[in-house]
C-alpha cells in the first residue's frame, strides 16, 4: 500500500498574475484519506480544479496512478482515475440513479440502452457504498445524502482510484455526514486515495490519515493525523507561523510576520475604548460554553488596560519592519482563546515573545488581541471608517433597538441577542451555517416558527416585509440581482422604490421631491454616476449596491433596524468603505441598530461593533472589542464544526438582560 | 409614457425630440410608410370617413390592450379576454333587452368581466398559479359558460343600448372617446403614480420587489380584474355597434389579437418593460393593417398571414435593433 496513487508536485497556477497555487506537493497513497484545509481563497478548489482538468496549471506535475501529467483534460482525468465530487453535485435529478451512473457512458445492446443491465451493475455499485436508494429511484426524489452516494457509485463505475471530496457535508444532515463518513471509511478500505476537503476539523480528526493545510496558495503545513492537535491547525489555517512541513516551530520566517501583522491589525484601535462598554468583554463567551462569560469577566477589564503599551510596541515592532514576535503570539492567544481555552481570569499580559511555547495554555487572551490591534500598519482608511462612531466609554448603556429571544426558524434557532441603539453587529459564519436565514426570516421573507422579537419596547409579529417594514426593520439582501436590483429601471426607481408611495400625494408621484430625495441620498453615498436615469443594470457592483441600500437610507422611510446580508459582496474597495460609511452614520445619527451578516472576517472587523458567531444554525460564540479580530473569528468557526453546540444563554447581551 | 426607454439610460441624442421618439418606437416609422402605401395603392385610406372606421375599430382593441399591456409589464398574461369580451357583449345586449337602461346593461357587462378577472387573479397572484395556463383554461371555460347562459343569438337591444357604439362626442366615436381616456390613464397611471412604479418593479423583479415592501400580489391582482373589466366594455361597445351578440364567436381570437397589438407595441412578454404609446402604436399598426389590406381587397387568409408576419419581424427587429444601433 506504500505506492501513492496521487502524487502532485510543485504544482502552481495564476489568473492574471495573481497567484492562486505556488508549488503545491501533495501525495496520497492509496487506502489513505488526506484532509485538505484551508480558508477561502487558499487554492483548495484552485487544486481540485487542476487534478479535474478544469483549467491546465503553470507548472507541476499530477502523477495518478503512475502516470504523470503535465496537464489534463477533464476526459483524461476521468479516464486516469480521478473522479471529484463537487459540492453542488452534479446529477441529474429528473433521471434515475441508473440513469445517472451511467449517463455519458450507456451501456447498449442492439443499439437501444440495455436498462436490465445497467440497473444490475448500479445495484452492485449502490451496495459498495452502502446506499439506500434503488437504481430505478429519481435521483430528483432523494435525500442529498443518497444523491452524493449515487455521484459516487457513478465515480466507481468509472473504477476511480482518487476520491476528491469537496466539502461533502456542507449540505447534509447530521445522521446523514455520519454515514458519509462511514462510506468514506468504506472506501479507505477498498484500497482508494481519498482527498476529503473540509472546514470542520471534527471530520478531519475522525477520518483523515493525514493533513495538508494551505494558505495563500502554498503548503502552509503538511503532517500525518497522528499527534495533530486542533490547535496546531487552527494555527496553521489562520495564518500563524507555523513553518514548513517539518512542523518547525519558534522560528518564524519572516514573511509570515507582515501578514500576521495586518491579518490581526484589520482591528481598529478606537475599539479599545469599548473594552468599557456595558457590552463588552465580560460576555465574551468563548465558543460555546455559556459559563464562559461570568469567569472571564473579572479579569479583562484590567487586562484591556495592561495590554496599551504592549499594543504600542507591537505598533512599533511592526511599523519599523522588525520581527512581528508580537504578533506571533498574540495569534497564538487568540487561537487559544477561541478554543475556550483562555477563561483564567488574570491576563499576565502580552506574551509578546517568540511564538513557540505551544503546550502552553494561552492565559493572556484579551491582552495578546489587543496587542494586534495596535499592531496596525499606518492608519487604514478602514479604521476611520470604524473609528467615525467611537463609541464613549462612559455614555451610559444604550437601549436594546432590536431584541431577539428564542426565535426559531428553517435551519435556524433558537437564537437570542439584542442590537443596541447605533450598534453594529456582525453575524459571521461559514456558508450554510444559517446567517441568511436568520435575517431573512427577521425581515418577513420566511416564517418564524418560534420565539419572539421586540423592536425598541414594542414586540412585533412579522411574517411579511412589508409588516417588517411598518415596524422599522430593513433589509438589504445578500444576492443582488436576484433579490435587491432592477437592472433595467432606473437609478432613481432603484434607489427610491418603497419611498414613492410615501412621497406621493393624493395617489400621485411628487416627482419634485423624489428628484431631491436622490440627489440627497445619491451625494451622501457618493453614487458614481450620480444619473438618475441611467439603468440600474449599467452601475457598477458597488455602485449597484448603493443604489438597493439607499431604499433604507434615503430618510423617507423611518429605518430602526437595519439587516445587511453581505452588504460589501462583490463591491470594489472604494465602494466598499462608502457602504461601510453610510451604514456606520446610519447607527451613529439615526440610532439605528445594524445587524449584518458577512463571511469576510475583515468586513466584519472593518464594520461590527459586536459578532456574533453561527455556526449550525445557532450562535456559537461572541467577540467584541479587543477580541474581535480577523483570526479570532477564523478559529471560531473552524472550531464550531458539527460538533453538538451547547445552548448559549438566552440574553447573552446588555439591554436583554 | 416613456419611462421605460428613460430608464434604460440611452444617451440624449442631439437629434430632435421627435427623432428620438423614432429611434424608441421604430413602429411609427413603419406605420408612417404603411400609410403612405396604403393612400397612393388605394387614393381613399385618408379619407376622414375611412380613418373613423380604423379609429373605431380600433377602439376596442386599445380598450383590452392598455390593461393588458399592464399586466404583462408586471410580468403577467390575460389570454381569456376574447370569451370575457363575449360574455361581456351578452350580458350587456341582454339586460338591455330586457328594458333596463344601457347604464345598467354596461354595469351588468363590466360586473361580470370583473369577475372573470378576479377569478384569474385570485388563483394567479393569490395562488401562485401559472397565468398562461390559469387564463387558456378561462378562454374556454367562460366560453363555455357564455354559450350556456345565451345559447340563442341576441339582438334588437334597442336605441337606447346603440348610443354606446354609434354616438358621437364633439364629433368623434363614443368607443374611439373611451378609448383614448384609457390610453391617457394608462399613460399616467405607469408614469404618474406609485402604483405604475409598482408594475415596473415587479415585472423587473418579483422578489426584489417582495423584499422592498411592495405588495407583489395586489397590485397585478387589481390589473387582472380592470383587464376583465376593460374586455367586458369592449364586449358592450361591440354588441352595441353591431347590435347582436353571439356566444359562440363574439370575440373569438380576439385575445390574440390584442397579444399580437402589445407585443408589437414594444412590450416584453418577459415582463418589466413597456409603454403606453407603444401599445397605442401597436393598435393603430394592425387597424391600419387590416383596414388597408380589405380596402386593397386582400382575402383574409392573406391579411391574417400579414398579421402574423408582422408580429414576427416586430419581434426580430427588436431582437437585432440593439445591436445594429
Amino acid at each position: 500500500m506504500t505506492e501513492p496513487s496521487l502524487r502532485i508536485r510543485g504544482l502552481s497556477k495564476s489568473f492574471g498574475g495573481v497567484r492562486a497555487l505556488g508549488g503545491v506537493d501533495l501525495t496520497v497513497p492509496m487506502g489513505q484519506v488526506h484532509a485538505l484545509l484551508g480558508h477561502n481563497g487558499a487554492g483548495k478548489s484552485t487544486l481540485i480544479k487542476c487534478l479535474g482538468g478544469a483549467f491546465p496549471p503553470d507548472a507541476g506535475t499530477i502523477g495518478v496512478g503512475g502516470r504523470t501529467y503535465t496537464r489534463l483534460s477533464p476526459r483524461e482525468s476521468i479516464a486516469a482515475g480521478v473522479a471529484i465530487i463537487f459540492q453542488t453535485l452534479s446529477v441529474v435529478d429528473a433521471l434515475t440513479v441508473a440513469e445517472n451512473i451511467f449517463l455519458g457512458q450507456e451501456w447498449t445492446r442492439f443499439g437501444r440502452i440495455d436498462r436490465k443491465a445497467q440497473e444490475e451493475v448500479a445495484a452492485g455499485l449502490l451496495e459498495r457504498v452502502a446506499a439506500r436508494c434503488s437504481p430505478r429511484d429519481r435521483v430528483g426524489d432523494l435525500p442529498m445524502g443518497q444523491r452524493q452516494l449515487v455521484e459516487i457509485a457513478k465515480a466507481l463505475s468509472r473504477s476511480a482510484s482518487v476520491l476528491v471530496l469537496d466539502e461533502p457535508t456542507a449540505a447534509l444532515s447530521g445522521a446523514e455526514s455520519d454515514a458519509l463518513a462511514e462510506r468514506v471509511e468504506d472506501l479507505r478500505a477498498q484500497g482508494l486515495a481519498i482527498v476529503y476537503v473540509t472546514h470542520l476539523l471534527s471530520e478531519v480528526e475522525r477520518l483523515a490519515d493525514a493533513v495538508t493545510v494551505l494558505r495563500d496558495g502554498r503548503v502552509a503545513h503538511h503532517a500525518p493525523m497522528t499527534g495533530q492537535t486542533r490547535r496546531e491547525l487552527v494555527r496553521a489555517i489562520v495564518g500563524r507561523a507555523v513553518g514548513d512541513e517539518a512542523g518547525a516551530e519558534g522560528s518564524a520566517p519572516a514573511r509570515e510576520h507582515g501578514r500576521g501583522v495586518h491579518a490581526g491589525s484589520a482591528d481598529a484601535t478606537p475599539r479599545a475604548p469599548d473594552g468599557t462598554a456595558p457590552n463588552e468583554p465580560g460576555e465574551v463567551a468563548g465558543v460555546g460554553t455559556p459559563s464562559d462569560g461570568p469567569t472571564e469577566a473579572p479579569g479583562d477589564g484590567p487586562a484591556v488596560e495592561q495590554a496599551k503599551p504592549d499594543a504600542d510596541r507591537a505598533l512599533n515592532a511592526a511599523v519599523s519592519g522588525a520581527d512581528g514576535e508580537g504578533v506571533a503570539g498574540t495569534v497564538e492567544a487568540i487561537v487559544d482563546d477561541a478554543a475556550g481555552e483562555a477563561a483564567e481570569p488574570d491576563g499576565l499580559g502580552a506574551r509578546d515573545r517568540t511564538g513557540g511555547d505551544t503546550e502552553d495554555e494561552g492565559p493572556a487572551a484579551t491582552v495578546g488581541a489587543t496587542a494586534t490591534d495596535g499592531g496596525r500598519p499606518p492608519a487604514e482608511q478602514v479604521v476611520s471608517v470604524a473609528a467615525r462612531t467611537p463609541r464613549r466609554p462612559d455614555a451610559p448603556p444604550a437601549p436594546p433597538r432590536l431584541t431577539v429571544d428564542g426565535l426559531c426558524g428553517p435551519g435556524f434557532g433558537p437564537v437570542s441577542f439584542a442590537v443596541a441603539e447605533g450598534e453594529r453587529v456582525g453575524l459571521y459564519g461559514l456558508m450554510g451555517s444559517g446567517r441568511t436565514r436568520l435575517l431573512e426570516t427577521l425581515f418577513g421573507g420566511r416564517r418564524a416558527t418560534g420565539g419572539a422579537v421586540r423592536v425598541g419596547e414594542r414586540a412585533v409579529v412579522i411574517t411579511r416585509p412589508a409588516q417588517a417594514l411598518a415596524a422599522g426593520i430593513a433589509l438589504v439582501p445578500g444576492d443582488r440581482r436576484r433579490q435587491g436590483l432592477f437592472p433595467t429601471l432606473s437609478a432613481q426607481d432603484n434607489a427610491l422604490l418603497p419611498a414613492v408611495r410615501p412621497l406621493a400625494r393624493n395617489g400621485v408621484r411628487a416627482l419634485g421631491a423624489e428628484r431631491r430625495v436622490f440627489e440627497a441620498v445619491a451625494d451622501a453615498m457618493g453614487l458614481r454616476p450620480a444619473r438618475p436615469k441611467l439603468a440600474a443594470g449599467a452601475f457598477s457592483g458597488g455602485n449597484q449596491q448603493k443604489l438597493v441600500l439607499a431604499r433604507w437610507i434615503n430618510g423617507v422611510h423611518g429605518v430602526d433596524v437595519l439587516l445587511l446580508d453581505e452588504p460589501s459582496q462583490g463591491v470594489d474597495v472604494g465602494a466598499r468603505q462608502e457602504i461601510h460609511q453610510v451604514v456606520s452614520s446610519l447607527a451613529a445619527e439615526r440610532k439605528a441598530a445594524v445587524l449584518f451578516a458577512s463571511s469576510d472576517p475583515e468586513e466584519i472587523v472593518a464594520l461590527a461593533d459586536r459578532c456574533l458567531v453561527v455556526a449550525g444554525g445557532r450562535i456559537v460564540g461572541e467577540l467584541s472589542g479587543a477580541r474581535l479580530t480577523e483570526q479570532a473569528l477564523l478559529s471560531a468557526v473552524h472550531q464550531a464544526g458539527t460538533d453538538p453546540v451547547p445552548p448559549v444563554s438566552p440574553s447573552p447581551v446588555q439591554g436583554a438582560a | 409614457m416613456t419611462t421605460v426607454d428613460r430608464a434604460l439610460g440611452r444617451p440624449r441624442a442631439f437629434a430632435p425630440v421627435g427623432l428620438t421618439v423614432v429611434r424608441r418606437h421604430p413602429l411609427i416609422a413603419v406605420l408612417a410608410v404603411m400609410v403612405l402605401v396604403f393612400q397612393l395603392a388605394t387614393g381613399s385610406f385618408l379619407d376622414a370617413s375611412n380613418l373613423s372606421g380604423i379609429a373605431t375599430d380600433a377602439a376596442t382593441l386599445a380598450i383590452v390592450a392598455v390593461p393588458l399591456a399592464l399586466l404583462v409589464i408586471s410580468g403577467y398574461l390575460d389570454l381569456s379576454v376574447g370569451s370575457t369580451l363575449a360574455l361581456g357583449g351578452l350580458v350587456a345586449g341582454w339586460l338591455a333587452g330586457q328594458g333596463q337602461s344601457p347604464v345598467v346593461a354596461v354595469l351588468g357587462a363590466l360586473a361580470a368581466g370583473a369577475a372573470v378577472g378576479a377569478v384569474n387573479g385570485v388563483l394567479c397572484c393569490y395562488l401562485g398559479l401559472s397565468a398562461f395556463i390559469v387564463t387558456l383554461g378561462m378562454l374556454t371555460a367562460v366560453r363555455g359558460l357564455a354559450q350556456q347562459l345565451f345559447p340563442l343569438p341576441l339582438s334588437g337591444f334597442g336605441s337606447g343600448f346603440a348610443w354606446l357604439g354609434g354616438s358621437r362626442i364633439a364629433g368623434v366615436a363614443a368607443p374611439v372617446v373611451i378609448a383614448g381616456l384609457v390610453l391617457v390613464a394608462g399613460a399616467l397611471f405607469l408614469a404618474l403614480t406609485p402604483g405604475g412604479r409598482h408594475v415596473f418593479a415587479i415585472g423587473v423583479n418579483r422578489e426584489a420587489a417582495h423584499l422592498s415592501g411592495i405588495n407583489i400580489r395586489r397590485t397585478p391582482f387589481a390589473l387582472f380584474v380592470v383587464t376583465g373589466v376593460a374586455a367586458a366594455l369592449a364586449g358592450a361597445i361591440k354588441a352595441s355597434v353591431l347590435d347582436s351578440a353571439v356566444a359562440g364567436t363574439s370575440g373569438a381570437g380576439f385575445e390574440l389579437t390584442v397579444l399580437t397589438a402589445v407585443l408589437l407595441g414594444g412590450v416584453a412578454l418577459t415582463g418589466g418593460s413597456g409603454s403606453v404609446l407603444g401599445v397605442l402604436l401597436g393598435v393603430l399598426f394592425l387597424g391600419s393593417l387590416q383596414n388597408g389590406l380589405t380596402l386593397l381587397n386582400v382575402p383574409t387568409f392573406w391579411q391574417q398571414m400579414a398579421q402574423g408576419v408582422a408580429l414576427v419581424a416586430g419581434a426580430a427587429l427588436a431582437y437585432f435593433a440593439p445591436r445594429t444601433r
